[in-house]
């Protein structure tokens, strides 16, 4: 019987003195294994009488259970205790750049459109598109503006070859209100993206080409209340609740009343500063009561429709929003501009 | 224009609101002030006067009866005060003799005998600095200050310098020439006709410019400048004032076709009312009296035969009261609407109900309908004062734009394969052109480019996608770009995606067959370039790398690299791989259905399979013979290596693949797989050129 406990003892004690993973298993192959010390002594079992054997195999599996749960228990202290081995050991410097993910990037016009886009969507407006080489007549004439009128110098023109074909840039979006309403008839409400053309030498605040937003809604009482109702409420989603707008009179020869929308400059509150020009007011929006001469242009009757039309160049909106200083960079591709948004 | 505050006084009784209340009132009410800036005891207001107001209130009187309606106050031209002199009377001096009455309808003239030039008062001179004018000497100051009070130009000639009539020459040293009758006439100038203008210019005249002229030549170009001839200098004594209303769009076709714009001009481009000259004579004459001394002949010569249809008497606007509420949203008092449309000098007169007749005056040429009208009240009532209110509509949900809702999925997708967004100029110049040498017929040119770098409208999206890696190649090595943007050719407008890496024809394909997938495009296939012959020497495709974009039979558009010679023409220090896709052709293949295709339970086996085979075997020959033999067996194929070397026989490459054996209907087992891999094996071997390495 000694020689059992004498077996435990000494297992137990070379457990305790394991120090890895590796030692632990070779005391358990010693003791518990197929050819193990215990083996061995329930091998000699054999040798006593039936009764002896029942006796002696009880406590030897006793024993062998006590060594098992000491194995495991050491384990499990061998086990963590590598654990904290590896991290004790492992270490990064957190203040090491983060490996570069490249990502492509769009376009900050095309990332201010998209949300102007929604807003108007939102309020029921569809988006519809037009051609950038435009007739004189899509143009101006149709617009109420005639040749050898003095509102005709409000917008340089691009004019293209051969001249007799009177082709040019179109020089806002508004032509895009024309071929809309003489395809459908209203109730609509529409908004008109696009590329526009000015023929002007180029500087940090103009560009030969840029981009504008055009609005129209028809129907049979569209007031100037609720031209002032959408566009005021189209303001406040984008720039926020807090801007203040103000209304002034203006002469677009396509919209009677005129009016231009201008918000005070969040910059300097009104007081003047760079950004606004020192005006302390920013123009952003021209507008008005779409004239009869329009509606008789497309073949409406004006006597049965009312409605206001609105466009604004928005390369300037996009410059204010991002602190940007040279429209030019919108049409040079400098990736190092175009990385940043 | 620039506006003298206290002259803007001058016409009302009652004091003006400070310089600053009243920009803010004419910005909302009227004109917008850009500038107010003290000057003395003066403040000047630079107010930007709306281009349909251009034939009122180009002047301190037409601004004055803005600023009567806006703050309410009365407002009074003074009238001109005259002395005549009984002896002479203009008529006897000269007589007007205008060709065309269309391009002339008004010439008044008056003559005024004995002055003294010398430099205007103090005050005067003041006044027209204020205003951004030059002093001269009385009589110019004069007709300047009363344009800018009026808005009516005036000119004077010294009559002394005009010349009569050819054969009375010799008789200048008459004592009495003066007293003989001269001509001044308004006709078109002659072909090669000159004019030597107060400035000393010379100019160049045809049959587009109307001039008014003596006997001989011409002394001023009408409407716009007066000529050196009949400058007034120390030595004038007798001068004849024009006060005149020339057509609109002769001045303008004028000043355009001689680059000479001026304050005269300005004002005649917007056609004042002809009742203005009358008004405007006698107040010069007035002045120049006070300042100038002299005697002013009795009566004008006034050549005003027929009123144009619009000033002939007073224009009447019928106006509906209750379409001012539809049209404004908003309901203003009768009295209010009548207060202020006679505050702006309207006659107003009740018809019957809500409607009203307008009688306009003739110095508002801007009104002639309702909604003339209307903008009238609205403004001067106040826009500020307007509700903004939410239309009440019929609810119609807005039509999705399909060709704009793939574009914006087109641009997510390449942005997240790593692609960064351009916009470029929608021209190109005469090198891009040459450099892609006729390859793009059709090209439209610019009639009046602002530089020659933008002569023509770019007939493709791929010049200015090449300058743009030209260009950023030298602060970044790998390039990613594409552009959406309309393509012209004469004729035609189309919307185009582009794009160019500096990469691998591959990898682009990679792009590609992304991008398409993503638009729910599945029929995509690559077709072999074959140039048209014409073709075959302006391609500016590289041939050899170069392939058609297609789905199903159309094809949208190409892909592969430019041909190097255009590459070292541009300069490009890389071998750039460019797509160009015709989005229009493209949206009409996308399709946002997606059908899910279910998972096979079973497991899937993997056997690698290289092969040998001639140089110039395709890939997809292999594919299709692997894809026939394993049939439902095999799930995918996957090429993981092309090599090409010198250690294998000559003229062959070795492609290596991954076969991937899964069936839907249960596990396979390996000699199932395996006999499956031999079939596939014996296939390929069939051609004795191809050899399957084991």
């Amino acid at each position: 019987m000694s020689s059992f406990l004498e077996i435990k003892k000494q297992a137990l004690k070379e457990l305790k003195g394991a120090k890895n993973l590796k030692e632990l298993d070779r005391v358990y192959k010693k003791y518990l294994g197929r050819k193990g010390e215990v083996f061995l002594v329930l091998r000699d079992l054999k040798n006593f009488s039936e009764n002896k054997r029942k006796e002696i195999g009880k406590e030897i599996n006793l024993i062998k259970k006590d060594i098992e749960d000491a194995i495991k228990e050491k384990q499990k202290i061998l086990k963590e205790r590598a654990t904290d081995e590896i991290i004790k050991k492992e270490r990064l410097d957190i203040t090491i750049p983060g490996k570069k993910i490249e990502k492509g990037h769009l376009h900050p016009i095309t990332l201010t459109l998209r949300k102007i886009q929604e807003i108007f969507q939102n309020m029921g407006f569809s988006i519809v598109e037009g051609p950038e080489v435009e007739t004189e007549w899509y143009n101006f004439d149709a617009l109420n503006i005639p040749q050898d009128h003095p509102a005709r110098d409000a917008w340089d023109t691009f004019w293209l070859k051969p001249k007799n074909l009177k082709l040019l840039l179109r020089t806002h979006t508004s032509p895009v209100q024309i071929r809309y309403m003489e395809k459908n008839q209203p109730p609509f409400r529409i908004i008109a993206p696009g590329r526009v053309f000015r023929h002007e030498a180029t500087d940090a605040s103009h560009e030969v080409n840029f981009f504008q937003l055009e609005g129209l809604m028809v129907d049979k009482d569209i007031s100037l209340a609720n031209l002032k109702g959408i566009m005021e409420s189209f303001m406040k989603q984008f720039y926020g609740q807090d801007i203040v707008l103000r209304w002034q009179p203006a002469y677009f020869p396509f919209v009677e009343p005129g009016l231009e929308l201008a918000m005070k400059c969040r910059t300097c509150k009104g007081k003047g500063c760079s950004v606004c020009g020192n005006q302390g007011w920013i123009e952003l929006v021209g507008a008005g009561m779409v004239h009869p001469e329009v509606f008789k242009a497309v073949g409406y009757n004006p006597k049965n429709w009312q409605g206001f039309a609105f466009g604004w160049g928005f390369d300037r909106l996009v410059m204010m929003k991002h602190k940007i200083n040279d429209i030019r960079l919108f049409y040079n591709s400098d990736l190092r501009f175009l990385k940043q948004f | 224009m620039l506006f003298s505050y206290n002259w803007l006084q001058t016409f009302f009784n009652k004091k003006l609101p400070k310089p600053e209340k009243l920009a803010e009132l004419l910005t909302m009410h009227s004109f917008e002030v850009e500038n107010i800036e003290k000057k003395g005891k003066d403040w000047v207001l630079d107010i930007d006067i709306l281009s349909n107001r251009g034939h009122d209130c180009l002047s301190h009187i037409g601004v004055a009866r803005e600023i009567g309606a806006v703050v309410n106050s009365k407002f009074q031209i003074p009238n001109p005060k005259q002395i005549p002199n009984p002896k002479s009377q203009t008529k006897d001096f000269i007589k007007i003799e205008v060709k065309d009455k269309n391009l002339c309808p008004r010439y008044t003239a008056m003559v005024i005998d004995n002055v003294k030039v010398e430099s205007s008062p103090k005050w005067m001179r003041e006044r027209l600095e204020i205003c951004g004018l030059r002093p001269i000497n009385n009589i110019v100051d004069a007709t300047n200050y009363v344009m800018l009070e009026t808005g009516q130009p005036l000119h004077a000639f010294d009559l002394d310098k005009v010349s009569g009539a050819q054969n009375q020459k010799s008789k200048i040293k008459n004592q009495n020439y003066k007293l003989k009758i001269k001509n001044i006439i308004v006709r078109k100038a002659m072909k090669g006709e000159k004019i030597v203008s107060l400035d000393d210019e010379k100019y160049q005249l045809d049959t587009d410019i109307l001039v008014i002229a003596d006997q001989k030549e011409p002394l001023a170009l009408a409407g716009i400048k007066g000529g050196k001839k009949a400058e007034i200098d120390k030595s004038t004594k007798t001068i004849v004032l024009e006060s005149a209303n020339f057509d609109m769009k002769t001045v303008r076709k004028a000043r355009q076709k001689l680059g000479l714009q001026t304050d005269a001009s300005l004002r005649f481009e917007h056609q004042p009312d002809p009742n203005l000259t009358l008004l405007a004579i006698n107040r010069v004459a007035e002045l120049i009296q006070e300042i100038a001394g002299g005697k002013t002949a009795k009566g004008v010569v006034d050549f005003y035969p027929e009123k144009p249809p619009s000033f002939r008497k007073k224009r009447g606007v019928k106006l509906d009261l209750d379409y001012v509420e539809r049209l404004l949203g908003i309901k203003i008092s009768k009295k209010e609407i009548i207060k202020i449309l006679q505050s702006l000098e309207f006659e107003v007169f009740h018809v019957s109900g809500s409607m009203f007749h307008v009688g306009v005056p003739t110095f508002r040429q801007d009104i002639s309908i309702p909604e003339d009208l209307i903008e009238e009240i609205g403004r001067i009532y106040g826009y500020q004062k307007i509700p903004a209110v939410l239309p009440l509509s019929s609810l119609i949900p807005p039509k999705r734009n399909d060709e704009i809702f793939w574009q914006d999925m087109t641009k997510n997708i390449l942005k997240e394969i790593g692609f960064t967004e351009v916009y470029n100029y929608s021209f190109i110049s005469p090198n891009q052109l040459s450099t892609f040498n006729s390859r793009f017929s059709e090209t439209i040119e610019v009639e009046n480019p602002v530089s020659i770098e933008q002569k023509y409208l770019r007939p493709s999206l791929i010049p200015n996608l090449l300058k743009n890696v030209k260009e950023n190649l030298k602060n970044f090595d790998e390039i990613k770009i594409f552009e959406f943007g309309k393509i012209f050719k004469r004729g035609k407008e189309r919307k185009m995606l582009g794009g160019v890496i500096t990469g691998s024809f591959y990898e682009l394909k990679g792009v590609i067959d992304s991008l398409l997938q993503g638009l729910g495009i599945s029929n995509i296939w690559y077709d072999e370039y074959k140039s048209t012959p014409e073709q075959s020497n302006i391609n500016i495709w590289h041939s050899k790398k170069c392939a058609e974009i297609k789905i199903d039979n159309t094809e949208i558009g190409f892909l592969g690299e430019i041909h190097p010679k255009i590459i070292k023409e541009l300069g490009i220090k890389a071998r750039p791989v460019v797509f160009d896709l015709d989005f229009e052709k493209l949206a009409k293949f996308t399709s946002e259905e997606q059908e899910y295709q279910p998972i096979s339970v079973y497991p899937a086996a993997v056997r690698d399979l290289a092969i040998l085979v001639p140089l110039d075997v395709k890939v997809v020959e292999i594919l299709n013979k692997i894809n026939s033999a394993g049939a439902k067996l095999v799930q995918d194929v996957d090429l993981f290596d092309i090599y090409e070397g010198e250690e294998l026989p000559d003229g062959k490459k070795n492609l290596a693949f991954h076969i991937i054996y899964q069936s839907k209907e249960k596990t396979l087992s390996s000699k199932e797989i395996d006999k499956v891999h031999q079939k596939i094996i014996n296939i390929l071997e069939k051609d004795p050129e191809w050899e399957v390495r084991k």
